[in-house]
């Protein structure tokens, strides 16, 4: 039972999520209240994350489990919650310059206050540690995606979208929910670390177990887009509007990958410490293998497929599948490295992804096309943009001296030192097999329709401030990543409880 | 042969094949809904049974508690998505919903 | 035999048979009244269970509440009086597969259900579970009924944006 004293210590820890309710509020109401400025949410969206942002640097260095277990907050949490935070920040500039929403609305109030809803309910899902709660929180966030992802409701590639998204959403999580009630059955609890102390005490037998593991991982795979569970991944990211794709293949899958983390560590690892060892798992099943046969599946079929693509949207929908896979990998391992190269990993993924789909956008606007022919001889009609995107793709694919290859570096090596030789084998190929696609776009940049007398493309200075704005730190952590690092070691400890 | 915990279970397991042979067989989008619930419900199901035999344990009932309000929430969303697609396209056949491929 | 088991066997049969109507029928009508029976099955197996709260929450939202929504959706998207009504299925090979699967899933969960070993102690039913429920929601579980509260405004939000007229 809660007692007063550890509410009291909940509610001040809270403060991020409470400002995100806040602004939530406030977005709202303000949007009603000034009917002429378009944008109003927009910006308070943009005041109340700043401000949540200030109240999760205040909590560094905490680790606390709240509200009678059901949140933990803790420095993984944080630093989860930093990346989710930023590629909101990120999503929500980007629509100021989306013609595809503002041509379908006039105003966009309810866009910007369904990203404060989903950023809170990734918050949540990012420190859970009930699977109540998980539920709860992989909800919220869902529900709002499945109506930005509808967002521009008249379009029929965008409705079409929506609907797909939600069935095969809400059939994901029905299976999860009902390998958690068959966890419950056998453990008698919800807490993961009830769960985890059942389990180091009990022995339980192992085919409901893998069983309840199985179903639980479709909802956790699902937001992650991890093959068998990918189907949505590319008609949803082709048809939802471009914003809400970058935003669902980053954030979203940030947060699936935390809960995915925190999942086993806190629920499923035995708790006699050892720290850089691997992880010791309770009840007789090794995950290790069922997570890296799932980072196998995802990475190969994600580029395999992504090389016949001609859509963009598609392809780069294809390429996140895949990095969710290397992500996988690194999540098979299961130790702190592990843990760590993900951080890692998800920093400059986030850079380099946000900013392709950026000049995607941007392309979009102008050319109302995202076919990879409309960037034949982009190179000679806007030289900025096409730096930028030949930075973002040389970093996607993983190639010095990029911040992409210092992430997949960490990836592999996580991979090798538990000697998953095999592994990191796998993840080799598959990334020279990428190599082939990225080149394909860069190709079509620099070597295609040379002499061709199509006009420039001229954007606003803002739009390619903001792009460079991306490119850089992009170059700059392929030289420069000590920070990167540092900060991901020091946050790769998810607090189990004493 | 008393009423024990493996009737409830089996009872469950049906209900939860039932829902997942809707949810693959079904072609119309409200027809999968309702699969779905099915599937919910064989959760439910579970949720009540281990909490009464497993020391009459109030946490699962919570959870069905929770389940049923997000059922709620997720119906009312999928159905607001079925009605723009019925406008947008005069149907609601998954499968004929396909301009995206690739 | 007694009455509860009687009565187990009534309230099962109920939602094993709407429940396959449910999923068997072409008519969607069919389909939507079959599983207000089903849901009622399944408050019978609650209170068996002496879940009494469950049982009155089970039939005031899933028959009261999502049961009207899923038949408000079926008339607002089909045309009741053409031919309509009777949803398309997939082809027989695809039924075949589906089913097989399904049999195969059914066969496993009742297999590992009925030969696992799960947490049990023993219990004495309570009176009303009103009180615990209650308790337990206000402070174990006081973060997921605020943010269930939140999810039902996101939805609501949701919800209307998209279902609005268009303009």
């Amino acid at each position: 039972m809660m007692d007063i004293s550890d509410l009291i210590k909940s509610i001040s820890l809270f403060k991020p999520e409470t400002t995100l309710i806040v602004t939530f509020m406030l977005a709202m109401i303000l949007d009603m209240a000034f009917k002429k400025s378009k944008n109003i949410a927009g910006y308070i969206a943009i005041a109340g994350l700043v401000i949540a942002g200030i109240f999760l640097f205040q909590q560094t260095g905490v680790n606390y489990k709240a509200f009678a277990n059901l949140l933990v907050i803790d420095s993984f949490g944080q630093f989860m919650k930093f990346i989710v935070l930023m590629s909101s920040l990120i999503i929500i500039v980007f629509s100021f310059f989306s013609n595809e929403l503002h041509n379908a609305h006039t105003k966009l109030g309810e866009y910007y206050t369904l990203i404060i809803g989903m950023t809170f309910g990734m918050f949540l899902l990012v420190g859970s540690a009930n699977l109540i709660m998980i539920y709860v929180a992989i909800e919220t966030m869902s529900i709002s995606s499945y109506v930005l992802a509808g967002y521009t409701r008249e379009v029929k590639r965008a409705s079409e979208a929506s609907l797909k998204y939600v069935i095969f959403g809400a059939v994901s999580s029905g299976i999860m929910i009902y390998g958690i009630s068959i966890l419950f059955g056998l453990t008698g609890s919800l807490n993961l670390f009830e769960i985890n102390q059942f389990l180091s005490v009990n022995n339980v037998a192992t085919l409901p177990l893998l069983l309840s593991g199985l179903m639980i991982l479709s909802g956790f795979g699902y937001k992650i887009s991890a093959v068998p569970f990918h189907f949505w991944t590319p008609d949803v990211y082709e048809g939802a509007p471009v914003t809400i794709t970058a935003y669902l293949s980053v954030a979203s899958k940030a947060a699936g990958f935390a809960v995915l983390l925190r999942f086993f560590k806190t629920g499923l690892l035995d708790s006699v410490p050892g720290t850089s060892e691997a992880w010791q798992l309770l009840g007789n099943i090794d995950w290790h293998y069922v997570i890296a046969v799932l980072a196998v599946l995802t990475m190969t079929l994600g580029n395999l497929v992504a090389v016949w693509q001609t859509n963009m949207k598609r392809l780069l929908a294809y390429s996140s599948i895949a990095h969710a896979g290397y992500l996988l990998m690194a999540v098979s391992v299961m130790n702190d490295n592990g843990v760590s190269a993900v951080l890692i990993y998800f920093v400059f993924y986030m850079l380099m992804n946000l900013g392709a789909f950026f000049v995607v956008q941007l392309i979009a606007n102008k050319l109302d096309s995202e076919n990879i022919d409309e960037y034949n001889g982009l190179g000679y009609r806007s030289p900025v943009l096409a730096v930028c995107m030949t930075v973002f793709l040389i970093s996607l694919a993983g190639l010095p001296p990029t911040s992409g290859f210092i992430g997949k570096l960490y990836v592999f090596s996580s991979v090798i030192n538990s000697g998953y030789i095999w592994l990191a084998i796998i993840g080799v190929l598959n990334s020279v097999v990428s190599l082939y696609y990225y080149a394909k776009i860069i190709r079509n940049m620099y070597l295609r329709d040379v002499e061709s007398a199509k006009t420039k493309l001229v954007f606003s200075p803002v739009t390619i401030a903001i792009v460079l704005m991306l490119a850089i730190p992009s170059l700059l952590f392929g030289v420069y990543f000590t920070p990167i690092v540092e900060w991901a070691n020091y946050s790769m400890n998810i607090f189990v409880g004493n | 042969m008393e009423i024990g915990l493996t009737h409830y279970l089996v009872i469950s397991a049906i209900l939860f094949s039932l829902g997942l042979y809707g949810i693959i067989t079904r072609k119309h989008a409200i027809m999968v809904l309702m699969g779905l619930e099915l599937v919910l419900n064989a959760a439910n199901i579970n949720f009540i049974a281990f909490a009464r035999y497993g020391g009459m344990n109030i946490e699962g009932h919570i959870a069905a508690i929770f389940v049923i309000i997000l059922a709620a929430a997720e119906a009312a969303i999928a159905l607001a998505i079925v009605l723009n697609i019925y406008q947008n396209f005069r149907h609601v056949n998954i499968d004929e919903v396909d301009d995206l491929k690739g | 035999m007694d009455l509860i088991t009687i009565a187990f066997y009534f309230f099962s049969a109920l939602t094993i048979v709407f429940g396959a109507v449910v999923v068997f029928t072409k008519n969607i009508m069919h389909a939507a009244f079959s599983l207000l029976f089903a849901f009622f099955g399944i408050a019978g197996l609650y209170v068996l269970l002496s879940a009494d709260f469950l049982a009155i929450t089970q039939i005031m939202i899933y028959i009261g509440g999502i049961l009207v929504l899923i038949i408000f959706g079926v008339m607002l998207t089909t045309r009741i009086t053409g031919v309509d009504v009777k949803t398309g299925k997939i082809g027989k090979i695809q039924i075949g597969i589906a089913g097989l699967l399904t049999v195969l899933i059914a066969a496993t969960l009742i297999m590992i259900f009925s030969t696992s070993k799960w947490y049990l102690a023993d219990s004495k039913p309570l009176d009303s579970t009103v009180n615990e429920i209650g308790t337990a929601l206000l402070t174990n579980y006081l973060l997921a009924f605020e943010a269930a509260s939140m999810l039902l405004l996101i939805a609501i939000v949701g919800a209307a944006f998209i279902a609005r007229k268009k303009h």
